[in-house]
């Protein structure tokens, strides 16, 4: 019931901002931005280059709008057009050989392993068993996924999206997402086996 | 199902991603393998050292790219909302508008060719349009907004304005929107002169008309005002044109721009124009427009002063 007067709430405001309503697209954003900021921030690792990619996706979305047919949901429609940003910045990001190493938190900009040394040192009992080392390791193997692998990775481990929700997104079918997640987490424990 | 199998599914298991029949196969393995149990607990463990890794974005910066998007959709409309404008020959329907609102709408009307002159898309217009240099680099920019970060860099978002030449007749409708656009611009007096001038030219348009009414009543340069005047010459017959004439009479600061009026009034001479300017004299103390004043006053047989 709920999740109707949602959906009800969002088809309103779409149909709003089509019509020209700042208002209404303003309130729209602010229903998914979090979200797109905080996928392109933990798949980019860069503020910088997550607030490129959330400037992008919604002019993109505002440019685009009156196009939108309600033939899918907005989550999916907004999705392909952050999903296709990111995997376009994370290929380019494989072919520099790039990969952000500052970030910014809650509580500002921090580098991630003194966020390790913070977490150790509140005492954690399953955090504390995690070496810089394994860190370090999964940051790593994350960057030599493919950039589809790591999409689907971030988006089913990090978001918590379904892999029919992550097809979707990427014009791609639930069993080719559910193969690139296979292959990912394959590949993280192949990598990771020895340190946990 | 071999010991393999299961190990290979067991992320999905997790994520709950096996269909129904795959789950009940693997956990029908681990059941009875010990060993699969194992790696079952290992993989969790590995799931959760990946949260490790999550980053939640800082309220800071999602304020930051709210506001930017903010700025950056309000060009984007403005982009857009000139293009539609242009794309309709640039026709504004016009219906009756209440007495009160005249002179607001007439300021919006005026600010939004202000703005859209601002923000010209390329080879948007009707007329020829040369481009100032070969490769088209902005050649004017201007700040809109900045924010250090805490990373020590600036975060900077610039407008930029391309400059480029048109050319047409003044009666296109094109290049008449864009002088009345050029004669509100805040910066520059000599450009609003310039455009006034040029657009005395077309005194039959109503748009025009209200533009250097507009500028008569407003402007803060006494130089356009009087520009504003002479264009107005040849409307002075027109109530709504004598009603501000009046009006700047008894009111403009600055007496060339009082004289000219009178100028203008006098040329339809009428009692109410004697009650007028005998209402000036008592009040004006600049010897030049009171001699005018006292000149127009004989002319029309009135005596300067009443008593």
């Amino acid at each position: 019931m709920a999740a109707a007067a949602v959906r009800m709430d969002e088809s309103a405001l779409i149909r709003a901002a089509q019509g020209g309503d700042e208002r209404a697209f303003e309130e729209l954003v602010r229903l998914y931005d979090q979200s797109v900021l905080r996928l392109a921030l933990n798949l980019l690792r860069s503020p910088e280059d997550a607030s490129d990619i959330y400037q992008e996706a919604f002019l993109r979305v505002y440019k685009n709008l009156h196009s939108f047919r309600f033939d899918c949901s907005f989550h999916t429609w907004l999705y392909r057009i952050v999903t296709n940003l990111c995997l376009d910045a994370l290929r380019r990001r494989k072919v520099r050989k790039e990969e952000g190493t500052v970030v910014e938190t809650s509580e500002g900009v921090l580098d991630r392993m003194d966020t390790i040394e913070e977490e150790r040192a509140d005492g954690d009992p399953q955090r504390r068993l995690l070496s810089e080392q394994l860190q370090r390791r999964i940051k790593s193997v994350l960057a030599d996924l493919t950039p589809r692998e790591r999409m689907v990775f971030e988006m089913r481990h990090y978001q918590g999206m379904r892999l029919r929700a992550i097809g979707e997104s990427l014009g791609t079918s639930e069993e080719a997402a559910k193969n690139c997640l296979f292959r990912a987490t394959q590949k993280m424990r192949a990598a990771l086996g020895d340190f946990v | 199902m071999t010991c393999q199998d299961a190990k290979d599914n067991l992320p999905l298991l997790l994520y709950g991603e096996l269909s129904f029949d795959e789950e009940e196969r693997v956990e029908e393995h681990l059941g009875s393998c010990e060993s699969c149990r194992a790696v079952l607990e290992h993989q969790r463990a590995l799931q959760e050292a990946y949260d490790t890794l999550e980053l939640h974005p800082s309220m800071d910066l999602l304020t930051r790219n709210r506001m930017e998007l903010r700025q950056r959709l309000a060009v984007a409309s403005s982009k857009t909302s000139f293009w539609e404008r242009l794309r309709h020959g640039f026709t504004i329907h016009i219906r009756p508008i209440p007495a009160g609102m005249q002179p607001a709408g007439a300021l919006a009307l005026i600010a939004m060719g202000f703005f859209g002159a601002r923000m010209l898309p390329t080879n948007s217009l009707g007329v020829n349009v040369t481009s100032a240099g070969v490769d088209n680099r902005p050649v004017t920019s201007r700040v809109r907004y900045v924010e250090p970060e805490q990373s020590g860099k600036v975060q900077i978002v610039v407008e930029e304005t391309r400059q480029r030449v048109l050319s047409g007749k003044v009666d296109d409708l094109s290049i008449q929107n864009l002088l009345l656009a050029a004669a509100q611009d805040p910066q520059d007096a000599g450009l609003r002169v310039e455009s006034l001038d040029l657009l005395k030219s077309r005194p039959e348009s109503a748009e025009v008309r209200s533009a250097l009414l507009a500028a008569l009543q407003h402007d803060s340069n006494p130089g356009v005002r009087l520009r504003a005047l002479d264009g107005l010459r040849g409307s002075a017959t027109d109530p709504q044109v004598r009603q501000v004439l009046t009006q700047i009479l008894l009111t403009d600061d600055n007496p060339g721009v009082r004289t000219q009026a009178i100028d203008l009034l006098i040329e339809q001479k009428s009692d109410r124009m004697v009650g007028i300017l005998q209402e000036l004299m008592r009040k004006e103390d600049n010897g030049y427009v009171r001699l005018r004043c006292e000149k127009a006053l004989k002319e029309m047989n009135a005596s300067v002063e009443t008593y």
